[in-house]
C-alpha cells in the first residue's frame, strides 16, 4: 500500500462530501418548483487494488476512499403512472360537472322568474281573458305573457347554445396546448436520448417530461409506455400521439354550433364529422376514442346526445309543445276573421329561437267556441287548464329541470371523488419525490461532518509523513 | 408503504383543508343570506319537481280567487236585481187582483192600474237589462248590451240560448254566474213583460181579469225559484272562495318546508362551521412554522 493512497482516499471523500452537500443545497434551492423530483448523491467505497507480483505485500489494505457513482432522481414510475390516471378521470369530470352547474343555473329555477313561474302566468292570463274575452287589456296581457314566454324560451336556449361554443372553443385551445405539449415531450425524448448517450446530466430534463406527460394526461388520457434507451412514448387511443421524437398532431372536427351546422369537409371531400370529435390530423374523419382527459368530458358534452344538446332539443320540444297545445285548442274556437293560431313556429331553424305570437288583439284570439255567444271564453278556460294535463310544457320543462339537476349532482359528486382520487395520487407522488427541509438539512449536516472528517482524517496522515520525514532519525541528536 | 411527510406534503394539505373548509363555509353563507334550501336544481333534484309544482298550484290559487271575487259580484248582482222584480211583481199581483175587482172600479180607476202596470213593466225590463262591468248580467254570453228589447209588443231575448257565463272556482269545477234571463222572465208572449201588456189591455178593454191573476202568481214563483238557485250558486262560491283561502295558508306552508331553511338551523351550523375555518387557520399557522432550521445553531 502507497503511502501517498490514504491521502487520495481522504481527497475523494472531501469530494464526496462537497457533491452531498451540493445535491442537499440543489434539493434546498428547488423546495418549491414545481415538478422537481429531490436527487440523492449515490456513493459507492473503492475497493483496494489487487495485489499481485513481487511488490504484493500481505498486508491488508483498506480500500481507496468514496466514489461518487451519480446523483439519483427519486422518482417512482408506478407514483408517476398513478398520477396520470387519476389527473385524466379528475380531468374528464371537472370538464363534465362545470359545464353541467352552468347549464343548470341557466335554467333559472326555482324562482319566481324562471320558465316555470312564466307558464303559470301565462296560463292564468287565460283565465282573465275568458272571464272578460272581449276585453283589450285582458288579451293584452295574454299577448304579453306569450310574448314574455316566447323570449324566455328563446334566452334560455341561447344560453345554452353559447354555452356550447363556449365549450368547444375552450376545447379547440386546449387541443393547441395538447399538441404543443406532445412536440415538447418528442423534442425531449431526443435531447435526454442523447444526454444518456453522453453521459450528461437528465434530471431535469425528466423532470419535465413528466410534468407535460402529466399535463398530457389531464388534457386527453392516455398511456405513457418508457423506452430502454430512455424516450418515452405517448399513445392517445391505442395510437402514438409521441413516438420517440415524432409527435403526430391532433385536431378538433365536427359541428361549429349546437344545431350540427359547419362541421365542414374533409381535405379528401368527404363530409365532416357529425359530431365534435378529435382527430389525427393525418387521418381526418376517424375518431380518436379518448379514454379522459378534459377534452374527452369536453367531447362528451358537446356530443349530440349530450347534455347540452339534450337541454337545447328540451327548449325546442317545449316551443312545439306549446305551440301545438295552444293552437289546438283554440283551433275549437272562432274569430272573425276564422285564423285561431295563437303561436307560430319558424319555418326553419330552431324553433325555440323563433317562437312568435300571431294576435294582436283581442278579437283576433279565438277565446269563443263555435256556436258560443260573442262573450263566450270556455275556449280561454280550456286553455288555462293546458298547465294541468301530463304532457303539458309546464310537465315537460319540470322533467327537465329534474333530469338536469339529478345529472348535475351526480356529476359534482363524481367530480369530488375523482378530485379526491387525483389528490391522493399526487399526495403519494409528492410524499415520495418533494424536497423536505429537516431532511436535506440533516443531510447537509451529515456531509459537513463527513467533509470535517476527512480533513481530520487529512490532517493526520500530514502529522504522520510530518513524523516520519522530519523527525525520523533524529533520535539522540 | 407508510407516507413521507415533506414540507410541500404538510403545505398541500394544510392549504387543501382550509379550502374546503373555506368552501363548506361559503355554501352554508349562501344557504343562510338566501334563506332558500334549494338554490339549483342540483340541491335536490326532487324537491325542485315538486317546489315548482307549489309554486304553480299557488299561482292558480290566486288565479281562481280572482275567479271567486268576479263571481261574487255577479251574483251579488244578479241576486239584489233579482229581488227588486220580487217586489215589483208582488205590486203587479195585488194591482191584478184590485183590478180584477171588476164592478168596484171605474173606468178612471182601471186605466190608473194598467198605467201602474205598464210603469211596473217598464222597470222590469230595466232590471231585466242590468249590466255589471259593461256587461248585461241576464243576457248569458251575448254582447248585445241588454237581455230584453221591446218593439210593438214584442219582447226579444239576445241571449244565446243553451250558453252560460261561467267562473273557474277550482281546477275541475265551474260555476254558473249570470242570471238565465229567459227562464226568470220568459221570452216573446210567454214573458212577464207581455203578460202586464195583456192585463194593461184587458182592463183597458173592459175585460175581467180574473183568469190572469195566476199568470202573474206563476211569474212570481219563477222569479223566488230563479233567486233561490242563484243563492245557492252564491254559498258555493263563498265556499269556495274560504277553501282557496285554506289551501293558500297550506300551499305557502308546503313550499316553505320544501324551498326555505331552518333558519336556527343553518345558523348554529354556520357557527360551528366557522369555528372549524378559525381552527383549522390557527392549526395551520402553528404547523408550518417549525423546521430544522428554527433549532441548528
Amino acid at each position: 500500500m502507497s503511502t501517498f493512497s490514504g491521502i487520495n482516499a481522504a481527497q475523494s471523500a472531501l469530494q464526496a462530501a462537497r457533491a452531498g452537500i451540493d445535491v442537499a443545497g440543489q434539493n434546498m434551492n428547488n423546495l418549491t418548483t414545481e415538478g422537481y423530483t429531490r436527487q440523492r448523491v449515490t456513493l459507492a467505497s473503492v475497493a483496494p487494488t489487487g495485489r499481485i507480483g513481487m511488490l504484493a505485500s500481505p498486508t491488508f489494505s483498506a480500500g481507496q476512499g468514496v466514489a461518487v457513482t451519480g446523483i439519483a432522481r427519486l422518482a417512482n414510475e408506478m407514483l408517476d403512472q398513478k398520477v396520470r390516471s387519476t389527473a385524466a378521470s379528475a380531468g374528464f369530470s371537472y370538464v363534465r360537472a362545470s359545464a353541467l352547474s352552468g347549464l343548470e343555473k341557466s335554467l333559472n329555477e326555482p324562482s319566481t322568474t324562471g320558465i316555470s313561474a312564466q307558464l303559470t302566468d301565462f296560463w292564468s292570463s287565460w283565465q282573465t281573458l275568458s272571464n272578460s274575452p272581449n276585453s283589450d287589456a285582458a288579451a293584452a296581457v295574454v299577448i304579453e305573457e306569450g310574448t314574455a314566454l316566447a323570449a324566455q324560451i328563446k334566452q334560455g336556449y341561447t344560453a345554452v347554445s353559447s354555452q356550447w361554443d363556449s365549450l368547444r372553443g375552450n376545447a379547440s385551445l386546449q387541443v393547441n396546448e395538447l399538441n404543443a405539449a406532445a412536440a415538447q415531450v418528442a423534442e425531449l425524448n431526443g435531447m435526454i436520448r442523447s444526454a444518456l448517450a453522453s453521459g450528461t446530466p437528465t434530471n431535469a430534463m425528466l423532470d419535465q417530461r413528466s410534468m407535460l406527460t402529466s399535463s398530457i394526461a389531464t388534457f386527453a388520457g392516455g398511456t405513457v409506455t418508457q423506452n430502454t434507451d430512455g424516450t418515452v412514448d405517448v399513445l392517445l387511443g391505442g395510437n402514438m400521439l409521441v413516438s420517440g421524437t415524432t409527435a403526430n398532431a391532433v385536431t378538433l372536427a365536427g359541428p361549429r354550433s349546437i344545431d350540427g351546422s359547419g362541421a365542414g369537409t374533409n381535405p379528401d371531400g368527404t363530409a365532416g364529422a357529425t359530431a365534435v370529435q378529435l382527430e389525427w390530423v393525418s387521418r381526418p374523419g376517424a375518431a380518436i376514442a379518448l379514454d379522459g382527459g378534459e377534452l374527452g368530458g369536453a367531447v362528451s358534452m358537446l356530443a349530440p346526445g349530450g347534455a347540452l344538446a339534450l337541454a337545447a332539443d328540451s327548449y325546442n320540444a317545449m316551443a312545439t309543445a306549446l305551440t301545438k297545445k295552444v293552437n289546438e285548442g283554440l283551433a275549437k274556437g272562432q274569430t272573425a276573421s276564422g285564423a285561431t293560431d295563437f303561436f307560430k313556429l319558424p319555418t326553419s331553424g330552431a324553433a325555440a329561437l323563433g317562437l312568435t305570437i300571431i294576435p294582436t288583439k283581442a278579437s283576433e284570439i279565438a277565446s269563443r267556441a263555435i256556436g258560443g255567444g260573442a262573450l263566450d271564453g270556455s275556449i280561454a278556460d280550456k286553455i288555462s287548464l293546458i298547465g294541468k294535463q301530463a304532457d303539458s310544457p309546464d310537465a315537460l320543462w319540470s322533467a327537465t329541470v329534474t333530469s338536469i339537476g339529478a345529472t348535475t349532482k351526480t356529476e359534482l359528486k363524481l367530480s369530488v371523488l375523482a378530485d379526491l382520487a387525483a389528490t391522493s395520487a399526487s399526495t403519494n407522488q409528492l410524499a415520495n419525490s418533494s424536497v423536505d427541509l429537516d431532511e436535506e438539512n440533516v443531510n447537509l449536516l451529515m456531509s459537513q461532518q463527513a467533509y470535517n472528517a476527512a480533513a481530520r482524517v487529512l490532517t493526520t496522515m500530514d502529522e504522520m509523513l510530518d513524523t516520519l520525514i522530519n523527525r525520523t532519525g533524529l533520535v539522540g541528536r | 408503504m407508510i407516507t413521507r411527510v415533506t414540507s410541500t406534503t404538510m403545505m398541500n394539505s394544510a392549504s387543501r383543508n382550509m379550502q374546503s373548509a373555506a368552501a363548506e363555509l361559503s355554501r352554508l353563507q349562501e344557504k343562510a343570506s338566501t334563506q332558500k334550501n334549494i338554490s339549483r336544481p342540483s340541491d335536490d333534484p326532487a324537491g325542485t319537481a315538486a317546489a315548482l309544482q307549489v309554486r304553480a298550484d299557488q299561482k292558480l290559487n290566486a288565479q281562481y280567487t280572482k275567479n271567486v271575487a268576479d263571481g261574487n259580484e255577479w251574483l251579488t248582482t244578479v241576486d239584489s236585481t233579482l229581488s227588486s222584480v220580487t217586489a215589483l211583481l208582488q205590486r203587479a199581483n195585488v194591482l191584478t187582483v184590485q183590478g180584477a175587482n171588476d164592478g168596484a172600479l171605474t173606468l178612471a180607476a182601471k186605466e190608473t192600474i194598467a198605467m201602474e202596470l205598464e210603469s211596473i213593466r217598464d222597470s222590469l225590463l230595466a232590471a231585466s237589462n242590468t249590466q255589471y262591468a259593461g256587461r248585461s248580467v241576464f243576457a248569458g254570453t251575448s254582447d248585445a248590451g241588454h237581455a230584453f228589447t221591446a218593439a210593438d209588443g214584442n219582447y226579444t231575448y239576445a241571449g244565446v240560448a243553451g250558453s252560460s257565463v261561467e267562473r273557474r272556482i277550482g281546477e275541475g269545477q265551474t260555476i254558473r254566474v249570470d242570471g238565465d234571463g229567459a227562464a226568470i222572465f220568459g221570452e216573446g208572449t210567454d214573458s212577464v213583460f207581455a203578460a202586464l201588456d195583456a192585463i194593461a189591455a184587458d182592463l183597458r178593454a173592459g175585460v175581467n181579469i180574473g183568469p190572469r191573476i195566476t199568470s202573474v202568481a206563476t211569474h212570481l214563483t219563477t222569479v223566488s225559484s230563479q233567486q233561490a238557485v242563484i243563492g245557492s250558486r252564491q254559498a258555493t262560491v263563498l265556499s269556495a272562495g274560504e277553501t282557496l283561502l285554506d289551501a293558500k295558508v297550506s300551499l305557502e306552508s308546503r313550499r316553505v318546508s320544501i324551498e326555505d331553511v331552518d333558519l336556527a338551523e343553518i345558523i348554529l351550523d354556520l357557527k360551528m362551521q366557522e369555528t372549524a375555518y378559525q381552527a383549522s387557520l390557527a392549526v395551520t399557522a402553528r404547523a408550518l412554522q417549525p423546521t430544522l432550521m428554527d433549532f441548528l445553531s
